[in-house]
């Protein structure tokens, strides 16, 4: 997921923009006296693994779950309960995952201690989740107690780049970053290259999260993203600045872009394609489009940090979302691209609008010229980010 | 019983000496740390980097300046919003004065957040509020208003207005009124008992309004947040981001130290300018 969004509810989603703005505020005064208390206590980074889980019997006791907002099925009936109803399991799940890099500088003063704050289970991104890797922060999963992930694991999702083999993640829910059009307002934008188009000065907006955006308006140049420089970072960096200052690009957003669609202030913007999903069950004249230069993969991915208390009882949830059965439950709500296998014959009896989504059920020939998202190196990291930085605060 | 009486005020201050060291003092001190130190969060080591100071100044001129322009200007419009207002209600509001008192503290039972953010929908393109702007040419046809400067300075008029007009309002309310009597008894023109009486005895309500409304405006983050653009940002939206995207803690604090030197000594300029105004006014009365 991106910069600044879970998943979206079709009710929830102005709130939970404000939410997370207020909670940003927030967490920034808790930030800084968290930094006063744990100034003694910094050291060096370590390398490496941070070793494997070590499952002790029959799943039980308690679990606390770090996710991003709004991305599993809430209530009485959703599947935190139902996963408590059949294992005895108490769950504590916080929606405390806004920003990959926010969290990162939360968790790492403690991950840098060998704690986790409580924490058993985290869901980040692609990057993050190589990031924390490769910092010694995440345990490998004894595969013994995921059988049905192992089972049930999409094979697209199987041998990701930064994973090879799947010992340290485990992919939570999928998607695709392209473009989201009103198509009363904008018919012809097809690609991330039309949004540079003057006819639309003002009427567009780009996502904030400098993996998903740069990447994508690199395709326009004819650069591959899993094959960029440095300095095709910089150049298609130079070429948003410049969009900036002729006025073309509205602002920055993360996915409250939706209310731009929503209220025809933006015509176009690069989203996502859950949201737009959600976004089109209240207009049909919001959509998202497959840019002709094709989009980008990510995956949100469940991971085990080091110092997480009963992994026992993490892998048990984890084993537990990859029954299609509840991968189903949980893709009904965020209409995201589901990593389970068997989900979709389940939508087909009980909802087959839905399993016929492109957006859910991408066919390998419909995602043909994505990239995955791309990774930035140690080196490559810095004076990119600081870039990008200098055009958002511009 | 002379012993205890010494010793009754500095209980009195106590909590609010503990309140002030604990939770502005020592993470002042702390920041002051972090601004000396150089990596960022993860690679973080002290090493008296006087360096991130002259780097917040030359990386961050442009935010600095613009937020200080929109500060500035959103203080002015304020003032000029707020005195006629104050005035009204101090002196002609009559049994409606309670009312009217209740009416500009009202939008605070609304939470700051909400309140900004129904500035989206008010200054959105299709909004009738636009439509006007744009009827009457102040904003080209193919125009917007939401997401630029304006809105911006738009959103913090708005939402620092009630800290100008109070203050003004309590100053205005205690003028003995025998005084603007006695001005008219000496031939002063209502004009001239204005300018001479009630405008400088309102002086230090002005003054008040005036720095509660720069000092937090200068700071404000959540208004060029959701209302402007990327050319738009505020030295807040700096800070927030190195903060919280770019963990870049030295910079950030060093950023927050300079802001504060900078309003300190345009506070300290104004005070002793409108202090000395104040003064000369009350030598001509």
């Amino acid at each position: 997921m991106g910069s600044s969004g879970g998943a979206t509810s079709r009710t929830g989603r102005l709130i939970g923009a404000m939410r997370q703005k207020r909670a940003r505020a927030l967490a920034l005064a808790l930030g800084v006296a968290a930094l006063a208390l744990g100034l003694a206590a910094c050291g060096s980074g370590g390398g490496g693994s941070g070793g494997t889980v070590e499952l002790e019997g029959e799943p039980s006791g308690k679990l606390t779950i770090s996710n991003w907002p709004l991305y599993i099925d809430p209530g009485k009936e959703g599947t935190v309960k139902e996963f408590e109803k059949a294992t005895g399991i108490d769950v504590k799940y916080i929606e405390d995952v806004n920003d990959n890099a926010e969290f990162f500088g939360k968790m790492q003063p403690l991950l840098e201690q060998g704690e986790s704050g409580g924490r058993s289970v985290f869901v980040v991104t692609d990057w993050m989740a190589k990031k924390m890797h490769d910092l010694g922060y995440l345990q490998n999963l004894d595969k013994e107690g995921i059988p049905n992930v192992e089972k049930n694991l999409v094979s697209s999702l199987r041998n990701p780049g930064f994973d090879p083999n799947r010992d340290f993640s485990v992919p939570w829910q999928s998607g695709m970053g392209g473009v989201i059009v009103r198509t009363d307002l904008a018919p012809e934008v097809r690609s991330v290259c039309d949004l540079f188009d003057p006819k639309y000065k003002g009427k567009v907006d780009f996502l904030s999260e400098l993996r998903e955006t740069v990447p994508l308006v690199m395709t326009c140049e004819g650069v591959n993203p899993e094959e960029a420089t440095e300095e095709d970072w910089m150049n298609s960096i130079e070429k948003i600045k410049g969009a900036v200052e002729s006025g073309q690009i509205r602002r920055f957003t993360g996915n409250d872009y939706a209310r731009d669609l929503t209220s025809g202030d933006a015509v176009a913007v690069i989203g996502w394609s859950g949201d737009a999903v959600q976004l089109q069950a209240d207009n049909p004249n919001i959509e998202w489009r497959m840019p002709t230069e094709g989009c980008s993969l990510w995956s949100d991915n469940m991971v085990i940090p080091v110092g997480a208390p009963n992994p026992t009882a993490a892998e048990a949830w984890m084993n537990y979302v990859y029954q299609p059965q509840a991968a189903a439950k949980i893709a009904e709500y965020v209409n995201y691209v589901t990593p389970v296998e068997g989900v979709k014959q389940i939508f087909e009896k009980t909802e087959p609008e839905l399993a016929e989504s492109e957006l859910i059920f991408p066919s390998a020939e419909f995602t043909a010229k994505c990239f995955t998202q791309a990774q930035l190196s140690e080196e490559e990291e810095q004076p990119v980010t600081r870039a990008w930085n200098a055009v958002l605060n511009g | 019983m002379a012993e205890r009486r010494r010793i009754v005020p500095y209980f009195l201050l106590g909590p609010g000496t503990v309140w002030l060291l604990l939770f502005f003092v020592v993470p002042l001190f702390y920041m002051g740390y972090l601004s000396l130190e150089s990596g960022i969060v993860g690679s973080l080591s002290f090493s008296w980097n006087w360096g991130n100071y002259s780097d917040a100044l030359s990386l961050y001129d442009t935010q600095f300046l613009r937020s200080f322009l929109y500060s500035g200007l959103a203080t002015l419009i304020c003032l000029l919003v707020s005195y006629p207002l104050a005035y009204t209600i101090a002196f002609r509001a009559g049994r409606w004065r309670n009312a009217l008192l209740f009416a500009v503290v009202a939008p605070f039972f609304t939470t700051y957040l909400i309140r900004t953010l129904a500035w989206e929908t008010i200054l959105s393109d299709q909004s009738p509020a636009v439509d006007a702007l744009r009827l009457i040419g102040l904003v080209p046809a193919d125009g917007h208003v939401l997401a630029t400067g304006s809105a911006v300075i738009a959103g913090l008029v708005y939402n620092f207005l009630p800290f100008m007009i109070l203050p003004i309002y309590a100053s205005l309310e205690q003028i003995d009124q025998r005084l603007i009597e006695a001005a008219k008894d000496l031939y002063a023109s209502s004009r001239a008992a204005f300018w001479r009486v009630t405008l400088p005895l309102s002086a230090p309500g002005i003054v008040a309004g005036t720095l509660l409304t720069f000092i937090p405006a200068s700071g404000d983050y959540v208004n060029a947040q959701f209302l402007g653009s990327a050319g738009n940002q505020m030295i807040g939206n700096v800070i927030q981001s190195l903060y919280k995207t770019q963990l870049d803690y030295p910079a950030a604090a060093a950023l927050s130290f300079v802001l504060m030197a900078i309003i300190m000594a345009v506070v300290l300029i104004y005070i002793r300018f409108a202090g000395s105004e104040a003064l000369m006014g009350e030598d001509k009365l």
